[in-house]
């Protein structure tokens, strides 16, 4: 299987260490973006295979990244894995029309993301 | 290439042999990062070499000019005897040696610095460039025929090559010992975030096993449900085959409970279970065993396995039991990292336990205390012993078959046992009269719900179980007392209790008449539905079986039995 590419949007640093050391550990090709305006012009042009993405980012909302790419058809097949802080959730209302199949609470566990990362892969390339 | 021709073999052959060693050894600098510096430099007519500390070559820009490739390149790999200075000047580098000047190759400006790791020399870095002096004199010419090349050819090479004093070679070789120095920095601290971020990648793995452990800590959850739940999620998170854990046995009446496949026999596991208790109750600290087989407590285990993790699960320098894991399936050795993390969680753990023990205790004070009130009660009336645990029991097994919560069905459990409580207040003449009772004597009977209520009243922690109590003797019809209530204006609790209490009525012999048949019984509740009973309540009980009421029954007849010795000696004291 070719190098897949992950784009990780995260406005807290650390957070993005962990996740690219646990995905490039893995093998995957991390792009690490620190708030939402840069990840979507990150994603248009680099087109990755998923989005991990922070709920509260500066510019832009996890949520309306999200929206931006799954309204682009270069973009809309994208799927998006959310990180929300703990306790908080999201109504069903706000993750409709934006790709986002799985949400992980803050903070996880980086081996539970890295399973969601290869389910939510191996979903979309079946 | 176009002068290989002018180029003897021999040289290249010779040249293939030493390097071929020295190609064993690592650079002290990533090549990438050499790469990166040599082009930098070899616009500028610079040659970027490394040395290892014995003076053989660890890296060469190859991608310069052929001038470099086949006249200085040789000329710094096989220095002959007679070119001894660049060698004796190699071997004179120290750690705090500055950027250097060496004129020691003909025609050419060399500048030098060792690299340093660890206060240590770890390699020479060595910048060649065309000496502003070049000239196809006599010591350039000797070293052409060593080497086997033509100079002329060599002075076609040189032509377009900046040339370098030693001023300014030297300001150009003090830029890449800065430049060198900023990567060396930036490498290490690239290292540093890894390290740390993989640091930081264990302590989330940690809190979020911690936070979902914790999240298992319901108090009235069994203690080997919350530790079958914890094993498992350690065990994915610090890679184990199997694990376990032993409590002691006034702290859990069970055998040790294990999870995963430690591929023991289970006397083995009594064995390993036993020795870990008694070692922690020395220790009281954690146990780490990498190699069983050479330890001389668990010589046998090593057949099983080959390592042993185990932390003691203490409250108040008291060991209640410990955590024990066999084997990494990853490979690994168990360290530090695991027994702190084994210890947070046996430290949550032995919390947890300690209150689990507590509230198992108090909550087992509170039942005595009850079912010594029950006891009383029914010790008041012969022919009712046993009554008020049977009414429970049969409470608890309709609240099950009516859906209700674990909670609710725990608190109908207890409205049954305690139901017929205020019958303290009713005079034994009137309760054991075997003849009909007058109308008087029905009105005291009729007061043992609002009694009942009353005894209870004031513990504010079965407030809820009081309308039980109450209302058990509502009809649904609304033909009942005390209140006279009908249909679910009747409190679900006391429309349950009315029927078990019904149904033990009617199967237990009393003074007057001989119980009656389970048959019989179930034919007139199901006659009395709608009238009597709640008619939804009727149909869960009857699609109670009759075995069902049979086992029910038998397996409490020993209780039954010992509550009636139990009666029998209270009524003779």
């Amino acid at each position: 299987m070719s190098e897949r590419t992950i784009l990780v949007a995260d406005d807290e640093s650390h957070i993005l260490h962990v996740v690219s050391l646990k995905l490039k550990n893995a093998g995957y090709r991390v792009l690490t973006a620190r708030d939402g305006q840069e990840a979507l012009e990150m994603a248009q042009q680099e087109k990755p295979d998923l989005l991990i993405t922070d709920y509260h980012m500066p510019q832009l909302s996890g949520i309306e990244l999200c929206r931006k790419l799954k309204q682009d058809p270069a973009t809309s097949n994208i799927p998006a894995i959310m990180l929300t802080a703990r306790g908080y959730s999201l109504e069903p209302a706000d993750t409709e029309q934006s790709g986002i199949l799985r949400m992980l609470s803050k903070p996880f566990s980086p081996r539970h993301l890295l399973s969601t990362v290869e389910e939510v892969l191996s979903g979309a390339a079946a | 290439m176009l002068k290989t021709t002018t180029n003897p073999t021999t040289t290249t052959e010779k040249a293939a042999a030493p390097a071929k060693d020295a190609a064993a050894r690592p650079a002290a600098l990533p090549a990438t990062v050499l790469d990166n510096l040599g082009a930098r430099f070899r616009p500028g007519g610079l040659f970027l070499v490394m040395l290892r500390p014995d003076g053989s070559v660890a890296y060469h820009d190859a991608a310069s000019g052929l001038f470099f490739q086949r006249y200085v390149l040789p000329m710094i790999q096989y220095a002959e005897p007679s070119d001894q200075d660049l060698r004796k000047r190699i071997a004179a580098l120290t750690a705090t040696s500055p950027v250097e000047v060496w004129n020691v190759l003909p025609g050419i400006t060399l500048a030098a610095f060792p690299h340093v790791e660890k206060r240590q020399v770890a390699g020479v870095l060595l910048l060649a460039g065309k000496s502003s002096g070049f000239r196809l004199g006599e010591d350039v010419v000797r070293v052409c025929s060593r080497l086997g090349i033509d100079c002329i050819w060599l002075g076609q090479q040189s032509e377009s090559l900046s040339t370098y004093d030693d001023e300014t070679l030297l300001r150009q070789a003090r830029l890449l010992h800065g430049m060198i120095r900023d990567q060396v920095r930036v490498a290490g601290l690239e290292q540093e975030l890894d390290s740390l971020s993989g640091q930081l990648s264990n302590t989330y793995e940690e809190l979020s096993l911690i936070y979902q452990i914790s999240g298992g800590m319901k108090i009235n959850r069994r203690a080997s449900d919350f530790f079958k739940g914890a094993c498992v999620d350690v065990m994915g998170v610090m890679n184990v085959r199997g694990m376990g854990v032993s409590l002691l046995s006034s702290v859990h009446q069970q055998e040790p409970v294990l999870y995963g496949s430690l591929g023991l026999p289970p006397g083995k596991v009594h064995r390993l279970a036993g020795e870990l208790m008694r070692l922690m109750g020395e220790r009281k600290g954690p146990l780490l065993i990498n190699d069983l087989h050479r330890d001389k407590h668990f010589t046998w285990l090593a057949e099983y396995a080959h390592q042993l993790i185990a932390v003691p699960l203490m409250r108040q320098e008291q060991v209640l039991g410990c955590l024990f894991g066999i084997d990494k399936t990853t490979g690994g050795v168990f360290d530090s990292v695991d027994s702190k993390l084994l210890t947070s969680i046996a430290n949550e753990s032995a919390i947890y336990l300690e209150n689990s023990m507590l509230f198992d205790d108090v909550h087992g004070l509170m039942m005595g205390l009850l079912h010594s009130l029950t006891s009383a009660v029914d010790a008041k009336d012969a022919y009712t012993c046993g009554h008020s645990e049977r009414v429970a029991l049969l409470s608890r097994h309709l609240a099950q078959h009516a859906k209700l919560t674990g909670h609710e069905v725990e608190r109908v459990y207890m409205a049954g046992l305690l139901h017929d409580v205020g019958k303290i207040g009713v005079p034994e003449a009137v309760l054991q009269k075997t003849g009909r009772l007058t109308n008087e004597e029905f009105e005291q009977i009729k007061k043992h719900p609002e009694i009942g209520a009353r005894i209870l009243q004031d513990i504010k922690q079965i407030k809820d179980i009081i309308p039980g109590v109450l209302h058990h003797h509502e009809r649904y019809d609304g033909k009942g007392y005390p209140g006279g209530l009908a249909g679910e204006d009747i409190p679900l609790m006391g429309r349950i209790i009315c029927l078990a209490d019904c149904f033990d009525a009617m199967t237990s012999s009393r003074t007057y008449r001989k119980a009656l048949p389970l048959e019989v019984a179930l034919t007139e509740i199901r006659r009395c539905s709608g009238t009597q009973f709640d008619p939804r309540l009727t149909e869960a009980f009857l699609q109670i079986s009759g075995d069902q009421f049979r086992e029910l029954i038998r397996n409490h007849q020993e209780q039954t039995k010992r509550l009636a010795e139990k009666a029998q000696t209270l009524r003779v004291a």
